[in-house]
């Protein structure tokens, strides 16, 4: 991986990281850690842990759906 | 000075400040802030060559989360 | 290689997107555009056999992520 690429990929990392704090709404921190997670997997894939990239990946994830159980959309809009 | 640890540095600290002083200052805020420090020592962690304690630290993390989900169920329940 | 650098380039537009927008539902998209975008980077990246079963678990698992996030947003899986 050269300086472009990592430079193109520390910038997704960097845009999720920040805008997860600086979103108000709960569905949109969620998807602004999913950003940035897909930012730091490539740096895994570059240094060769193929193995911890796929475990990773795979428990990311779980993760989220767990946070998902308890941030179930409000009553009072409806 | 490796782009990997430069980059977990950056991160580490924008999430110690995103789970410190958390925008609506709710639970559920802080529990989704937490995730981003976990990222960022993953990859300061993989600067440093150290595979077998990166593996450790993401299952603990998916653990700590769900036990932490439960307990902010559990108070909310009881409010 | 000028593969790798356009896939690159369409995960950083995809993101900036996906941060900018304002509604919820209209983020999901762009962030499944991102997802590919990454999934394709990582094939790319590293010339191994066993980086094809990483770009398909990262594929498996963000898509599942995102479909799950647009599920509950809207209103799905209610368990009462």
């Amino acid at each position: 991986m050269n300086d472009l690429l990592a430079f193109l990929f520390a910038a997704v990392a960097l845009i999720g990281a920040v805008s997860t704090y600086f979103q108000r709404d709960r569905f949109n921190k969620l998807i602004a850690v999913g950003i940035t997670f897909g930012g730091i997997v490539p740096f895994i894939v570059d240094r060769g842990y193929l193995d911890v990239a796929i475990i990773t990946s795979l428990i990311i994830p779980i993760t989220t759906i767990i946070i998902l159980l308890i941030c179930r959309r409000e009553i009072h809009d409806a | 000075m490796t782009p990997e640890f430069i980059l977990g540095c950056i991160i580490l600290i924008v999430g110690v400040i995103a789970v410190g002083f958390p925008r609506p200052k709710t639970y559920l805020s802080r529990l989704i802030s937490l995730e981003i420090p976990g990222f960022g020592l993953l990859l300061i962690m993989l600067a440093y060559d150290e595979m077998l304690a990166l593996v450790t630290f993401i299952g603990v993390t998916a653990i700590s989360t769900f036990v932490l989900v439960r307990a902010i169920e559990r108070k909310e329940a009881a409010q | 290689m000028i593969a790798l650098y356009v896939v690159a380039a369409i995960a950083v537009f995809a993101a900036i997107r996906a941060t900018v927008e304002r509604n919820t539902g209209r983020k999901l998209p762009y962030v499944n555009v991102m997802n590919f975008a990454v999934a394709g980077a990582l094939v790319l990246l590293l010339d191994h056999p066993l980086s094809l079963v990483a770009a398909a678990a990262y594929f498996v698992g963000s898509t599942l992520e995102a479909n799950a996030i647009a599920s509950t947003y809207a209103g799905g899986g209610r368990r009462e």
